[in-house]
């Protein structure tokens, strides 16, 4: 018997496997997807070998890539992204790691208070999580992003919009900054030189301005693994939960093993209360099945699968509220096109964001031409200038909103996938119970039954289509401020990347499935660490760095209900997973 | 003839299976075959003909598709009215990348493929014809027998065949919807009909998939049992978006010069020229693109 089972190694299941290590108890993480143990082995920077949905090593799907990737329903145009393997989606993810705003949280009652989704708030304070924002952000480490041409381009469009610039880890009103990214900032050569005999480690430290955060982060060349730049977990919390005890003083090192698909919670029921006690999961390559027990289970296989997990292991949804109120920023993208220099797909994918509370943000994102060509297709207004599919709405942007498409497509890129800026539109959208995951009708795969992802994008509250409105003409104005000669607004069909809520903890046992401690409502030792755990989509911002915030409170929490232990955010100093302690363990352990 | 196999003849015409049969059968069947001497070959080695015939319908299909989204040199997007002096997504593979993703990986289970291509061939028949019957007829190739087998065969092929590559039923839908914009896409050059069509064209058959009331969706979703209902015409509409986005993603990608032996590109990717991505051909490491920090804040702090 275990300690703790926790299902999924993305971005929350490492920080409680981390954070529980090393207080010294026994840790099993298990990971569906690959172990992507050795990067320069198995990944190059190439967009189709990395990201393609279906094959890309970086996908949804089985360690073996010769294997179809899972099937997931999506009953609508719409695309869901995924990433399976050791790290999840924080392989392929930005490293942003803005705050969420303190708005969507209990207790606040500032003038703008009724600018959120009042309904669905957070059931504890802003300030009762900012210990733990301190503790994750020190850890990872989190550091203000340096400028590359693409965010002088974005700041110089911001800077026409009569906004502040930030200099606050919080956000509390309309303002521009620089992203807080979970990225180690360049040092020695990097960010000086692309040539590749003085970019290796040590010579060169921290992000080599390479452009492939979305390809996965193996910079510099020859770095041990905990000191990639890009702090996904893959870098940052597992290399920290596999040599726990190098450098924690009680700590007990996590057992990893990956290639292993949970597909049951196991429960029984102690004293008239249903209780977890363990897990079955289904090894791919060999079909092999394993149960372990465990004294508690930590559910973080994200925010699709953990719903598909609870109801394919049978357990209660008296409120019917499990796989409901999935948020996902409503995302939009905005095209300007330059008749300069961006260096768009150059440097980290977004380093300078804009944030306006109570209506969402944007980002700038960098991509290279086959993904620029991808988002710059993904369209719920159908083609410009040919059909709008009820839609093609006009604004400040030039034309109808929609996809370009032939000869139009190919000009804009033919301008340069180096002389365009992308904007992110990230939409502070309400929580509702229309947009959900529930189990598909059509045939299960080898884990069961598969989720079936509903988004209903025209139906959206009157507050989350009013704020995405906003949000693009904000940007049309800020790409227009940068000197953009064309602008286009793609009006995306649901990019389901930034996940939150389908086990939402709340104020309302009535619409939430986990309590203020993250803990599973009607199944005790059962918590959840992933997004789905979120209560709400934080008003706009970034959602990994609040679910490891909210990670760190819920091992916490477990320590301390189950294991007798004492709190220690706020009472101990975070080591830094970059700390030399670590390092030296990589290296000797070949990690 | 009867009323059914002229519904078959019209069908199988608007898919583009009479002609692509026309124009492909007698080469894989010997020049001199007729209809009678191929229904002596019995249905399994009629769909044995037929698979080859169907996977050059699926690819001159794709092919127009391919061009629409990205046009080049080539005769499909001359014959669509976007000819360009460089080139398109044909020249970088889009078409193979296309095919290979959904015939080998897409993963959608046979359970949804063969009654979404069973809705396919026995609902799409019964939508109204808005054309002049005679452009069908005008197709007096093929004997009723020929098309009695062909129809068997397709069916079969789309209904039983456990590796149905879902590029077919793609194709075949393509260029229903092509029929339904222009009738005249029935006869010309290539084997396709939505190949045939004209830019704006293409457009339009596309609205067809992508539209959530089209006639179409609703046709299809009506022959469908539950609880497969709304999942049918939901990945419809999924897919009329996802051919966009692959179409696009395969054409300004690195596929058909990658190496996966390697890891390495055998050549540069037309993605990659048409945009200016990487001019020296490296994937780098990294860029001199640092400029420094905003303001020169390098740290900011609550306190």
């Amino acid at each position: 018997m275990r300690d703790v089972i926790v299902i999924g190694a993305g971005g929350g299941g490492p920080v409680v496997a981390k954070e529980l290590a090393q207080r010294g108890l026994s840790v099993l993480l298990l990971e569906a997807g690959a172990r992507h143990g050795n990067p320069r082995a198995e990944w190059t920077h190439f967009e189709n070998d990395a990201n393609n949905p279906l094959t890309g090593f970086l996908r949804f799907g089985p360690a073996d890539r010769n294997k179809p990737g899972w099937f997931r329903e999506l009953p609508q145009n719409s695309f869901l992204f995924q990433v399976s393997g050791v790290g999840g989606t924080t392989q392929h993810y930005f490293g942003n790691c803005p705050r969420a705003y303190p708005g969507v949280f209990a207790g606040y009652d500032r003038p703008d208070a009724g600018a959120y989704d009042t309904a669905h708030r957070f059931p504890f304070r802003y300030d009762d999580l900012v210990p733990y924002y301190e503790w994750v952000e020190a850890t990872l480490p989190v550091q203000t992003a340096a400028m590359g041409r693409k965010e002088r381009t974005f700041f110089d469009g911001c800077e026409t919009l009569g906004i502040p610039v930030q200099t606050t880890k919080t956000t509390l009103g309309d303002s521009f900054r620089p992203q807080q990214n979970a990225i180690l900032q360049p040092g020695g050569t990097a960010g000086l030189t692309r040539d590749v005999s003085r970019l290796a480690f040590p010579q060169a430290t921290g992000c080599t301005q390479c452009g492939y955060c979305l390809q996965g982060c193996m910079e510099p060349i020859r770095a041990p693994r905990n000191l990639f730049a890009k702090r996904s977990t893959d870098n940052s919390y597992v290399p920290m939960a596999l040599t726990a005890d190098a450098w924690s003083p009680h700590g007990k090192p996590v057992t990893l093993i990956a290639d292993a698909f949970v597909t049951r919670i196991l429960t029984e029921t102690r004293g008239g209360e249903l209780v977890a006690t363990g897990v079955t999961w289904r090894v791919g390559a060999t079909g092999e099945v394993h149960t372990e027990t465990a004294q508690v289970v930590v559910m973080a296989g994200g925010t699709t699968e953990s719903p598909r997990l609870w109801l394919n292991s049978g357990l209660p949804n008296p409120n019917d509220w499990v796989g409901r109120g999935y948020t996902d920023h409503y995302f939009d993208l905005m095209v300007g096109l330059f008749d300069k220099d961006t260096d768009s797909s150059k440097g980290p994918a977004s380093a300078a964001r804009a944030e306006f509370p109570g209506r969402g943000g944007m980002e700038n994102i960098g991509l290279g031409p086959a993904l620029q060509a991808f988002a710059m297709q993904l369209s719920d207004s159908g083609s410009r200038g040919f059909y709008t599919n009820g839609r093609g709405f006009t604004g400040p942007w030039d034309g109808p909103a929609g996809r370009p498409i032939g000869p139009e497509l190919k000009d804009a890129l033919m301008n340069g996938v180096n002389r365009l800026l992308n904007i992110l539109i990230i939409t502070d959208d309400d929580v509702e119970a229309q947009n959900r995951v529930l189990l598909s009708a059509l045939p299960g795969d080898e884990h069961g039954p598969v989720p079936k992802v509903v988004f209903k994008p025209r139906n959206r509250t009157a507050r989350t289509l009013a704020n995405r409105e906003f949000l693009v003409r904000r940007a049309t104005d800020l790409l227009r401020g940068a000197g953009a000669k064309k602008v286009f607004r793609l009006d995306w069909a649901p990019l389901i990347l930034h996940v939150q809520s389908t086990m939402r903890m709340g104020q309302s046992a009535d619409d939430s499935v986990l309590d203020d401690t993250a803990e599973a409502r009607w199944v005790k030792r059962l918590f959840i660490a992933d997004n789905s755990a979120l209560a709400n989509a934080l008003g706009g911002p970034n959602p990994t760095l609040t679910s490891q915030a909210l990670a760190t409170r819920t091992a916490e929490k477990i320590f301390q209900r189950y294991f007798g232990g004492d709190p220690w955010v706020g009472r101990e100093t975070p080591v830094v997973s970059t700390a030399d302690a670590v390092t030296q363990a990589v290296i000797a352990r070949g990690l | 003839m009867a009323a059914s196999d002229l519904s078959r003849r019209a069908f199988l015409a608007r898919i583009g299976v009479l002609g692509a049969s026309v124009t492909l059968l007698p080469q894989c069947a010997g020049p001199d075959a007729t209809g009678t001497e191929l229904s002596a070959l019995g249905l399994n080695l009629i769909v044995d003909l037929l698979r080859p015939v169907l996977g050059q319908l699926a690819r001159d299909t794709l092919n127009g598709f391919v061009a629409f989204s990205v046009p080049g040199q080539d005769a499909y997007s001359r014959a669509q009215g976007t000819p360009r002096g460089e080139p398109g997504g044909i020249e970088a593979g889009g078409t193979d990348f296309l095919i290979q993703n959904l015939d080998r990986f897409l993963p959608f289970p046979d359970e949804i493929v063969r009654p979404a291509a069973s809705a396919l061939v026995t609902a799409l028949r019964d939508l109204p014809l808005p054309i002049a019957g005679n452009l069908i007829f005008g197709l007096l190739g093929p004997s009723v027998v020929t098309i009695r087998l062909v129809d068997d065969a397709v069916r079969f092929i789309l209904e039983n065949d456990s590796n149905a590559p879902l590029s077919l039923p793609v194709a075949l839908l393509l260029n229903y919807v092509a029929t339904v914009v222009n009738p005249l896409s029935l006869h010309g050059a290539f084997v396709s009909p939505f190949a045939r069509l004209s830019f704006a064209d293409k457009a339009r058959a596309m609205a067809q998939l992508e539209t959530s009331q089209s006639q179409l969706v609703a046709l299809i979703d009506g022959q469908v049992p539950q609880p497969l209902k709304a999942s049918v015409s939901g990945l419809l509409q999924f897919l009329g978006g996802a051919l966009h986005e692959f179409a696009a993603f395969g054409s300004f990608g690195e596929s058909p010069r990658f190496d996966p032996r390697t890891r390495s590109l055998t050549g540069r990717p037309v993605g990659w020229q048409l945009t200016g991505f990487l001019p020296d051909n490296q994937t780098g490491d990294g860029w001199d693109d640092l400029l420094g920090y905003y303001q020169d804040r390098r740290e900011v702090t609550d306190a």
